[in-house]
């Protein structure tokens, strides 16, 4: 009985958002005290399919962005745990890999960003990816440092006694093993770069329209049809994600 | 080449990952005393010594720290006795999954939903009104954008709680914590002696460096107070990013130096602390 | 590690992916002939910087002249938002890198345009070499004066608008008239009343302050430190003795123009306002705002200002960008921009200077319902102050209001 009353308390909780927000996305004219909205209306679903609407060009460039981000921050964060691992001074490296944490990231974005002007990186992606990438490949790099064992460099070493190549080595004998780690990372960096707003919003200049970052300016606005449209948008893909594997989701901190 | 492979990667990393952010924090040092930034007409020691004077920092500091503080214990709390007390729930049912739910919410659409939700104009103070419960507008309380940021610690509540719930729960499983209530329990101990004695310690231990990354995560937060913080008090991402676009650029100095202050400050505060949770938490 | 980090950069290099085009100097680009202008503007990209608060204002700008340029010059404009302070740091820094901007045009008026002539990140003067240029009303000081600044040919004026109160006549019966029947009004009516943190709170201010000193002489010209020290003192204290009786007592306040907005379409204050004389016209006609919404003047007057178009120095395509700031002013895009349905946004144009028939279309354009005439509220236009006005009430606003704390006496 308690246990009921308390999934029905969170499944109310939790799903609340979806139904307020789907509500705001079709209501037309929809004013306090009204609570309901007096007319529904398709228009700000539609204009996700006119020329002129900026939300489905969005969706691409955050996918896009957040799936470079996924890739590279894993892949990258592979090798520099491996690197780490070897390390003379694998303590350091792992304490430093903590610094981009310790920082807001928006006061990061603050900072970096005479440098990426500098860099010619300003208001393009170039710009947005390494600022992300700062935050992630850390992320990456601490997670799958507890890949790196004693007992995966003795598994490396092994295929490599039995005459594998260093490149057979990899791809047959540790990236099966590193699987789940590695998938967990994937996951877990293109959520960090899917939702991130601050650093985003500062790096791009306003240039760089991801969604979050619509959702923020359509906020700004107060026009809550298409803030709740994008919003939604933005819901699609972790809910996805969920369906495929719900325990990558997990270690948000490594 | 086998051997030079690593140490390039390892040198570009630690570029990207120490080198940028000190960078940055140097060139906030120099806008602070003058030497950078647009306007930078030579070295002056007045903003530093101004800074005493502008309590607004401390201020942001401190309702940030509140803030976090208080988000980040009340999740905990829930946490723990959604683990502690619904043991037998969580492991089968629905009720884990629907703690992911949660998780696939941006900050800034969960501040948004919670607007349209809280707001004295909003779901619920309509529905409250066409109940009957109150007969004006201003008759429902304030919980968005009100005084003491309770907006602001329900929205990190409503997405720390259940990240908190369920690492809490894989610790628990990965402890073994079952069996040990089994054997506390033949060694006469009632389930309360074993929820405090051994569980609670444990799982406060092995979280303890997640918990301190969320408590600097919810200090530094950025989208939800921005949606559901009033402009002033402000919490310390907020407080930066407005100082950093006042109309004046002569203030700019001002911003780069409480930039500085509060990344210099964090770093010194919270890398040891790390290091210490770290230590211990195994 | 030199090695390292030259691989770094590159790496970087490769990321940005970015040409090598040096910047030409202002005089090469302002040389040119305009048949040589168009020649190379045509088929350009241009990044134009613009505030995006309005939907109205993005759409009339999405709809309409993004692709009348892209058919008119194979222009794509692209349109970013950015206004203010955070749009003078990113100049002022790309000027600093010595690296051409990101951004062609600027959308701004007053202290922005300022600090960006300061930084020197302008290009100019260019405004007599467009040649809708000789139908702007040049003469009007209103127009030719932004802030107490001569354009000098440095900004083309774009619009021109007048700062009003909006109520709700179905909530307010009597509007206070003045400034001065304003405290009494809020003490008589509280709860309905608040300031937005944001350009046109500040404009209220100004107009407030301006109209507290019962001089608004007293304003022209340089910043003057006195006259600001006794008005504004003057100003915090009338507001603050009024605080109890703001909207959420006057304990916060709201930060953007279009939350303001929606407290009022909600019902939940009765005042808003607008630095657009025509915003409640098109407000109402879009149903944001409810029909019994209407807009005034308050005696003595307010603060008439217009905004502008300038041109980013190290811009990549100033060509393409004068284009675009022609048409902006041509008799067309101007027509568009006026009707209330669309923005509602004043023409800067000459009206004498048109031919009739275009003059015609101009004033049979569809006229405001809820705004009062133009021609009624020129008698209550006050030019803006130096900047350094508004930048000081903006710091001290949050300083002796928001926050609370006491004015210190002089």
């Amino acid at each position: 009985m308690r246990s009921k009353l308390l999934v029905g308390t969170l499944a109310v909780l939790f799903g609340l958002p979806f139904l307020l927000l789907a509500l705001l996305a079709v209501g037309e004219g929809w004013r306090f005290p009204a609570a309901l909205p007096p007319a529904f209306s398709l228009a700000a679903v539609r204009s996700l399919l006119g020329s002129g609407n900026d939300l489905l060009a969005g969706l691409g460039r955050s996918l896009l962005l957040a799936g470079t981000v996924a890739v590279v921050a894993t892949a990258g964060g592979f090798g520099l745990a491996r690197a780490i691992a070897r390390s003379a001074w694998a303590r350091h490296w792992e304490v430093a890999s903590y610094l981009p944490y310790a920082l807001p990231p928006v006061l990061l974005a603050v900072l970096i960003q005479p440098f990426i002007i500098r860099l010619h990186l300003s208001g393009s992606v170039g710009g947005v990816l390494l600022g992300l990438l700062l935050v992630a490949l850390p992320f990456a790099t601490l997670l799958l440092r507890s890949f790196w064992t004693q007992q995966a460099t003795e598994y490396e070493q092994l295929a490599r006694t039995l005459g594998c190549t260093p490149g057979q080595a990899l791809r047959q004998v540790l990236l099966p093993l590193a699987w789940p780690l590695l998938r967990t990372a994937l996951f877990q960096t293109f959520l960090l770069a899917w939702f991130d707003f601050g650093l985003t919003n500062v790096l791009s200049v306003g240039k760089v329209r991801t969604l979050t970052v619509q959702v923020f300016a359509y906020v700004g606005e107060a026009n809550a049809p298409l803030a709740a449209v994008a919003s939604l948008l933005l819901l699609l893909p972790p809910a996805l994600l969920l369906r495929l594997n719900r325990a990558a989701l997990l270690r948000n901190t490594p | 080449m086998r051997f030079r492979l690593p140490k390039l990667l390892l040198g570009g990393y630690g570029l990207l990952v120490v080198g940028l952010p000190l960078a940055g924090l140097a060139y906030a040092l120099l806008g602070s005393v003058g030497l950078a930034g647009p306007l930078a007409a030579g070295f002056t020691g007045r903003y530093w010594l101004a800074l005493g004077h502008d309590p607004g920092l401390l201020y942001a500091a401190l309702y940030s720290a509140g803030v976090a503080l208080v988000a980040v214990g009340l999740s905990t709390g829930l946490a723990l006795a959604l683990v502690l007390g619904a043991q037998a729930a969580l492991r089968r049912g629905p009720l884990l999954g629907l703690l992911y739910v949660p998780l696939l919410m941006p900050a800034l659409v969960l501040a948004f939903y919670l607007f349209q939700l809280l707001s004295r104009s909003g779901w619920l103070s309509r529905l409250s009104y066409q109940a009957g419960l109150t007969s004006r507008l201003e008759a429902f309380p304030e919980l968005v954008q009100d005084a003491a940021g309770v907006g602001i610690v329900l929205a990190h509540v409503l997405l720390t709680f259940p990240f908190l719930a369920l690492l809490f729960q894989a610790i628990y499983q990965e402890s073994r914590l079952d069996d040990y209530y089994q054997l506390t329990r033949t060694l006469g101990a009632s389930a309360g002696q074993f929820r405090r004695r051994v569980a609670l310690p444990l799982l406060l231990r092995r979280a303890a460096p997640t918990l301190l990354l969320s408590t600097v995560a919810t200090l530094g937060a950025y989208d939800i107070p921005l949606l559901l913080g009033r402009p002033y008090p402000q919490m310390l991402s907020v407080y930066l990013t407005t100082r950093l676009q006042r109309f004046d650029l002569r203030e700019l100095p001002a911003a780069y130096l409480a930039g500085f202050v509060v990344a210099g400050g964090l770093l010194v505060l919270l890398v040891p602390a790390l290091r210490y949770t770290r230590r211990h938490a195994l | 590690m030199k090695k390292l980090v030259l691989s770094f950069l590159g790496l970087l290099g490769l990321l940005s992916g970015c040409g090598t085009d040096q910047p030409r100097t202002p005089q090469q680009v302002l040389g040119q002939s305009w048949a040589q202008v168009e020649q190379a503007g045509q088929g350009q990209p241009v990044t134009m910087v613009m505030w995006q608060g309005d939907p109205l204002i993005n759409q009339y700008m999405n709809t309409y002249v993004k692709p009348e340029v892209q058919r008119r010059y194979g222009i794509d404009l692209q349109l970013v938002a950015g206004q203010g302070a955070g749009l003078v740091q990113t100049l002022a820094a790309e000027q600093q890198a010595g690296q051409p901007s990101e951004a062609d045009m600027v959308w701004i008026n007053g202290e922005t345009f300022y600090q960006l002539r300061q930084v020197d990140a302008l290009l100019g003067p260019f405004v007599e070499k467009l040649p809708n240029a000789r139908l702007l009303d040049l003469q009007n000081p209103f127009i030719n004066t932004d802030f107490q600044q001569p354009i000098a040919g440095m900004e083309c004026p774009w619009g021109n608008v007048q700062f009003n109160f909006i109520y709700d006549s179905a909530r307010v019966a009597r509007p206070p008239r003045s400034f001065a029947e304003l405290p009494a009004y809020l003490q008589a009516h509280p709860g309905q009343f608040t300031i937005p943190n944001e350009f046109t709170g500040m404009t209220l201010l100004k107009s407030w302050m301006m109209a507290l000193s019962g001089n608004p002489a007293l304003f022209r010209g340089k910043f003057d430190e006195a006259v600001y020290k006794q008005w504004s003192d003057e100003l915090w204290r009338v507001i603050n003795a009024s605080k109890p009786y703001f909207w959420k007592q006057g304990q916060t306040f709201p930060e953007q123009l279009a939350p303001l907005h929606q407290l009022f379409a909600n019902g939940e204050v009765a005042f808003t306002f607008s630095n657009n004389d025509a915003e409640v016209d098109n407000k109402v006609n879009q149903k944001v705002f409810p029909a019994t919404a209407r807009a005034y003047v308050p005696l003595p007057g307010t603060i008439q200002n217009s905004h502008y178009l300038g041109v980013v120095r190290g811009a990549r395509h100033p060509e393409a960008a004068l284009l675009v700031i022609n048409f902006l002013i041509s008799p067309e895009a101007q027509l568009k921009k006026m009707d209330p349905n669309v923005w509602g946004d004043h023409t800067v144009l000459n009206l004498v200077a048109l031919p009739a028939a275009q003059r015609q279309q101009f004033e049979r354009l569809p006229s405001r319902r809820y705004a009062p005439r133009r021609a009624a509220l020129q008698g209550l236009a006050l030019p803006e102050p130096d900047p350094e006005y508004m930048t000081r009430l903006f710091k001290d606003f949050r300083t002796y209001v928001i926050e609370g704390h006491a004015v210190p006496a002089s």
